[in-house]
C-alpha cells in the first residue's frame, strides 16, 4: 500500500517535472546577427543562442566549397558559395534547442556538419536532468532497503 | 543429390553471379565524367573529342562537392554537378577547335584549376582571323606599375559629372575609353575650367555612359561567380581564399627562389584608387584574358567571351565610381 | 517468471523448423550484402548516394539498433548472410543432412579465444576508424568483403561458425545487449535434455546440424550466445526447443562475471558517448581528428577514445565501488555491477541513432532508385530531396530514451548489487552522471 502510494506520486512528480508550464521570462524581441563561417566541416560559430521572439539573421560565408545550412525543427535553409555569402532570416518563434547542419553535401564529413541553436532555455534538457535526479533519487530508499537486508543477511 | 538442395544452390549461384554480374555491366557501360575537386584529380576525363556537327552528350557526376559545369567562349548557362547525382549536357559545335570546359561554383582554392578540354574536330576548317585583342595591339605591358599619381577624395559620382557642361574635351569614342585609364581622362581636362573634385565627377560620368545598367548587372554576376571569393564580395581584396592565397605564396617555391612576382599574391584590391585609376579597360582586359602568371590569378582568355570581359571591367570600376542607378 | 512460448503457434513453429523460408531470406540478404560490397567499390564514393553507406549504415543500423535488437536480441544473426558462405563450403551443402566426415579442418578454436576479447578488438578497430568507414563507400565495401572472407577463412579452419561467436565486431555487442531483448530460446524441460541420448542439438543429426554457434542448449541462461539460428529446433528429437516471448532484461537478473562481457558494456557506452559528442556535436576540430586517419590529431583522437573506454569510464566505475565493505573479489563486483550498463548502454545507442537516423533516412529513398550513383531512376524516386523527418519528436523521443534507460539500469542495478549483496547507490549515481553527460550532448 505505502509503495503504491510512493509509485503514484513519484509518477505524479515526473509529471509536473515533464510537463509544468515554465514561467516565461518575458525579454523584449530583438534583431540578432550572426556572422556565421562554414567550412569543411564545421561552423563557427558554432553555438547560438538567442530569446524566442527574435529575429535572427543569419549572414552564412562559405570558406572553401558550397555549403547550406539548414535549421532542424524549423525547417529552413540558405545556402552559400564562396564569394556569395547569404542571409537567412528568420523570427525564432519556438523555443528549445535545434541543430543546424549543412544541407548541401560538401565531402566526406558532411552529414556530421552541425552547429548548436538554442531559443530561450534548452527545456528538453532541463526536464530531463530533472527527471533523471527524481529517478535516480527514487531508487536510494529502495536501494538502503536492501541494503539493510544483506546487513540482516550478514548478521545472521 | 536431392533435388532440393540442386535448386537452392542454383539459386544461391545465380543470385550471386546476379549481384555481381548486373552493377559491373551496367556501372562499365555508364561512361561517366567525374568531377572532383583540383587538389583531387579535378575531371576525369580532362579531355574529350568531339565532332563538328555530332551533338556531344556528357554524362558528369561529381565525387565530393558541388561543381558546375560549363564550356567558356559559348553561350551555355552553367549547370550544376552534384554529389552523387548525374547531369545530362548535350553540345553542339558548329566550328572546330579546342574548347575549355570548367567547374563554375567554388570548389576550394583551386576552383579555378579544374579545367578540361574538349577537341572538336571537323570542317569548316578555314579559321576565322582571330581577332587581336585591344592590349595586344595597344602593346601594353601588364606587369609595368600603373598607380595613378593624383587620386580623388571620394567616390566620384557620375550623377554630379553628368550635370557639369557637356562639350568637355573629351574624346567620346569606345576607343578612347577603352585604351585610358581614369586618371589619364582626368589629366586630359586639366586645361578647362573645372575643379578637381569636378573632374573627377566627369571621369565618373564618362565611365558611367561607355556602359549600360545590363552590362553592369551582368558584370556584377560573373564578378560573384567568378571573383569575389579571392578579390572580396566588395571588391577589397579581402575574400575568403585571400588569406590562403598570400599563405600559399609564403610558402611556395617561387618565393624561395627570390621570384616574388611569380609566387601566390594576396588578390588585388578593386576599392584602392591609386591602382585602379591609373588602369586602362584595354590593361584590366590584358591582365584578365592573361591571368596573373602563378600569382594566383587565373587565366580567364579561354573563358570569357569579349563581350563578358567589358562588362566585367564596367563592374570592377563601380568599385570607384559612385554610379547613378 | 512469466513467459509465453511463441513455438506454441503452429505458424511460427512451422516457418522457423522448415528450412525453405529462413533459406529464401539468407539468399536475399546474401545478394544484398555483395550487392552492397559492390556498390561500395564501384559506385560513386559520395557515401549519402551510395548504397553501401545508405543501406548499410543508415537502414541496417537503423533497424539493428532501434527495432532488431531492443525487440528480437540476436534476430539480426537469424538472417545474416555473412557466415553463410563458409558455413555452406563447411558443410558441402546447403540444405541436405550432413555426412559424418568433417569438411576442411574443423578445429577447435583455441581456448584463449574463446571470450569475447577478439570482438571487443575488432569493434574498437572499427570504431577508431568509424568517421573513415561511415561516409566512405569505398572503405565500407573493403570492410563488408573483409569479414565476409574472414568468415569464410575461419570457417574453413575452425569447426562451426567460429566468426559469429568469437570475431564479429557487431555480433558482440548484439550478443551483449540482447539480454535485454523479450525474445529467447530456451529449452521446455531440463530433464528431457539430461536424459537424451547423443545430444543432436549439439551434434547434429540426419535433420540437422549441430549448434553452429557452439552452444547447448539444455544449458542456455542467457541470450548472448545464442544466435537464434533454429536448427536446434529442427534438430531436438524431443520438441524440447521454444522460443518464447519474456519480459525485457530477464537475463540481466543473473548477472555475468565475465571480465570480457563487462569490458564490452565499457566499450559500448563510452564509444555511444563519444559518437555522440564528436559526430552530432558542434566542435568541427573533433571531426577534423575523428576523420584524418594517420594525422597526429587522429593519433590523440585514438588515444582518448581507448583511454575514456579503458581508464576514465572503468576508473570511475571502480572508485565508486572499491570502498564497499564486501567479502567478494572486487573483480566479480566490477563484472557483476557492470550488468547495469547494458540497458544503459542500449539506450545511449537508441537516442544517438535516433538524431542520425532520422536526419538522413530520406537518402534511402534516393538511393534505392540510384543505388551507384550512376544516374538510373528505377523506382522514380532518384530526385528525392534530403530532408530530415520528424525533428520535432527528436527532443522528446531521446529525453525518454535516455531518462527510460537510467530507470531501467538503476532497476538492473539493484538486482545486480543484491547478488553480490552490496549497495546499488554508486552504480545509479554512476549511471545517474552518465545519462545527465549524454543528455547534454545530444539535447
Amino acid at each position: 500500500m505505502r509503495y503504491r502510494f510512493s509509485l503514484l506520486l513519484l509518477v505524479m512528480a515526473g509529471l509536473v517535472v515533464a510537463f509544468a508550464p515554465l514561467p516565461v521570462p518575458t525579454i523584449a524581441p530583438q534583431e540578432r546577427t550572426f556572422e556565421i563561417d562554414a567550412h569543411q566541416f564545421a561552423y563557427s560559430p558554432s553555438d547560438l543562442h538567442v530569446n524566442p521572439g527574435d529575429t535572427i539573421n543569419i549572414h552564412l560565408t562559405s570558406t572553401d566549397v558550397v555549403h547550406g545550412l539548414y535549421v532542424d525543427g524549423y525547417d529552413i535553409s540558405v545556402e552559400a558559395d564562396p564569394g556569395q555569402s547569404a542571409t537567412l532570416t528568420f523570427v525564432a518563434d519556438k523555443p528549445g534547442s535545434f541543430r543546424f547542419r549543412c544541407n548541401i553535401t560538401c565531402g566526406a564529413m558532411h552529414p556530421f556538419m552541425i552547429g548548436k541553436l538554442t531559443v530561450g532555455n534548452n527545456s528538453w534538457l532541463y526536464r530531463s536532468i530533472g527527471l533523471s535526479i527524481l529517478a535516480a533519487i527514487s531508487f536510494f530508499p529502495l536501494s538502503s532497503f536492501s541494503d539493510r537486508k544483506t546487513k540482516e543477511e550478514r548478521i545472521k | 543429390m536431392k533435388r532440393p538442395e540442386l535448386i537452392s544452390r542454383f539459386l544461391i549461384v545465380t543470385g550471386i553471379l546476379l549481384a555481381v554480374g548486373a552493377p559491373l555491366f551496367f556501372w562499365a557501360r555508364t561512361p561517366l565524367i567525374h568531377a572532383r575537386m583540383a587538389e583531387d584529380g579535378g575531371w576525369n576525363p580532362d579531355v574529350i573529342q568531339a565532332e563538328v556537327g555530332e551533338p556531344l552528350h556528357l554524362k558528369i557526376t561529381s565525387d565530393d562537392v558541388v561543381h558546375g559545369f560549363a564550356v567558356g567562349q559559348m553561350e551555355m548557362q552553367s549547370v550544376d554537378i552534384l554529389p552523387g547525382k548525374v547531369t545530362e549536357v548535350t553540345l553542339n559545335f558548329d566550328k572546330p577547335g579546342i574548347y575549355t570546359f570548367f567547374c563554375t561554383r567554388w570548389c576550394g582554392l583551386n576552383h579555378w584549376r579544374m579545367r578540361g578540354t574538349i577537341e572538336v574536330s571537323g570542317s569548316p576548317l578555314d579559321p576565322e582571323p582571330a581577332t587581336v585583342p585591344l592590349y595586344v595591339s595597344l602593346d601594353l605591358d601588364l606587369d609595368a606599375p600603373h598607380d595613378a599619381s593624383a587620386v580623388p577624395n571620394g567616390k566620384p559620382s557620375a550623377t554630379s559629372g553628368q550635370l557639369l557642361e557637356t562639350n568637355l574635351p573629351i574624346d567620346q569614342s569606345a576607343e578612347y575609353y577603352r585604351s585610358h585609364s581614369p586618371y589619364e581622362v582626368f589629366e586630359g581636362l586639366q586645361n578647362t575650367s573645372l575643379t578637381e573634385a569636378q573632374r573627377w565627377d566627369a571621369v565618373a560620368y564618362f565611365w558611367q555612359s561607355n556602359t549600360t545598367p545590363e552590362s553592369l548587372a551582368n558584370g556584377r554576376q560573373l564578378y560573384a561567380e567568378n571573383c569575389a571569393a579571392c578579390h572580396g564580395e566588395n571588391g577589397a581584396g579581402d575574400g575568403v581564399f585571400a588569406d590562403d592565397l598570400a599563405a600559399a605564396g609564403e610558402s611556395s617555391l617561387q618565393t624561395m627562389e627570390g621570384a616574388m612576382d611569380m609566387a601566390m599574391q594576396t588578390p588585388v584590391d578593386f576599392t584602392n584608387p591609386q591602382r585602379m585609376l591609373g588602369a586602362s579597360p584595354a590593361l584590366l582586359q590584358g591582365k584578365i584574358l592573361r591571368g596573373g602568371m602563378g600569382t594566383g590569378m587565373p587565366m580567364w582568355g579561354s573563358i570569357f567571351t569579349e563581350d563578358q570581359i567589358w562588362d566585367l571591367i564596367a563592374y570592377i570600376y563601380s568599385f570607384q565610381f559612385e554610379y547613378q542607378h | 517468471m512469466n513467459r509465453i512460448e511463441l513455438t506454441r503457434i503452429p505458424f511460427i513453429k512451422n516457418a522457423l523448423k522448415n528450412r525453405y523460408p529462413q533459406l529464401a531470406v539468407f539468399i536475399v540478404m546474401l545478394i544484398g550484402y555483395i550487392f552492397a560490397i559492390l556498390a561500395g567499390l564501384i559506385g560513386t564514393p559520395v557515401g549519402s548516394h551510395n548504397f553501401s553507406i545508405v543501406f548499410v549504415w543508415i537502414a541496417w543500423w537503423a533497424i539493428l539498433i532501434l527495432v532488431a535488437v531492443p525487440f528480437f536480441g540476436r534476430g539480426w544473426c537469424a538472417v545474416c548472410p555473412i557466415p553463410l558462405p563458409g558455413e555452406w563450403l563447411q558443410r558441402g551443402a546447403v540444405l541436405s543432412p550432413p555426412d559424418k566426415k568433417p569438411k576442411w579442418l574443423n578445429l577447435r578454436v583455441p581456448k584463449m579465444f574463446r571470450n569475447i576479447w577478439l570482438q571487443n578488438i575488432s569493434f574498437l578497430l572499427l570504431a577508431l576508424f568509424s568517421s573513415v568507414l561511415l561516409t566512405t563507400p569505398n572503405i565500407t565495401g573493403i570492410v563488408l568483403a573483409a569479414m565476409l572472407f574472414s568468415a569464410i577463412g575461419l570457417s574453413t579452419v575452425f569447426e562451426r561458425r567460429a566468426f559469429c561467436r568469437y570475431l564479429c565486431p557487431v555480433g558482440g555487442f548484439i550478443g551483449l545487449y540482447s539480454q535485454t531483448a523479450p525474445i529467447e530460446l530456451r529449452i521446455k524441460d531440463k530433464q528431457v535434455c539430461v536424459t537424451c541420448e547423443g545430444k543432436p542439438c549439439y551434434n547434429g543429426s540426419s535433420v540437422g546440424y549441430g549448434c553452429p554457434w557452439d552452444v547447448f542448449p539444455g544449458g542456455l541462461t542467457k541470450n548472448t550466445y545464442c544466435g537464434l539460428c533454429m536448427e536446434c529446433i529442427r534438430t531436438c528429437p524431443h520438441d524440447n526447443i521454444a522460443v518464447n516471448l519474456r519480459p525485457f532484461s530477464a537475463d540481466l537478473t543473473k548477472p555475468s562475471t565475465r571480465m570480457d562481457e563487462a569490458f564490452k558494456a565499457f566499450i559500448m557506452l563510452g564509444s555511444a558517448i563519444i559518437y555522440a559528442g564528436v559526430l552530432l556535436g558542434p566542435w568541427g576540430a573533433f571531426k577534423d581528428a575523428a576523420y584524418n586517419v594517420g594525422s597526429s590529431s587522429w593519433f590523440i583522437y585514438a588515444i582518448v577514445f581507448l583511454a575514456i573506454i579503458f581508464v576514465v569510464l572503468p576508473g570511475l566505475f571502480t572508485l565508486g565501488i572499491v570502498d564497499t565493505k564486501n567479502a567478494l573479489p572486487l573483480k566479480q563486483r566490477f563484472a557483476s555491477l557492470s550488468t547495469a550498463l547494458i540497458p544503459l548502454g542500449l539506450m545511449f545507442w537508441v537516442a544517438f541513432s535516433l538524431s542520425f537516423v532520422l536526419t538522413n533516412a530520406s537518402y534511402i529513398i534516393a538511393a534505392l532508385s540510384d543505388p551507384l550513383g550512376l544516374g538510373w531512376n528505377l523506382f522514380g524516386t532518384a530526385n528525392a530531396t534530403w530532408q530530415p523527418m520528424l525533428t520535432s519528436m527528436l527532443a522528446p523521443a531521446q529525453a525518454l530514451a535516455l531518462v527510460g534507460g537510467l530507470i531501467w539500469s538503476a532497476r538492473t542495478a539493484q538486482k545486480a548489487a543484491g547478488e553480490v549483496k552490496v549497495s546499488s547507490i554508486p552504480v545509479i549515481v554512476y549511471c545517474f552522471f552518465a545519462t545527465c553527460f549524454m543528455l547534454w550532448l545530444l539535447l
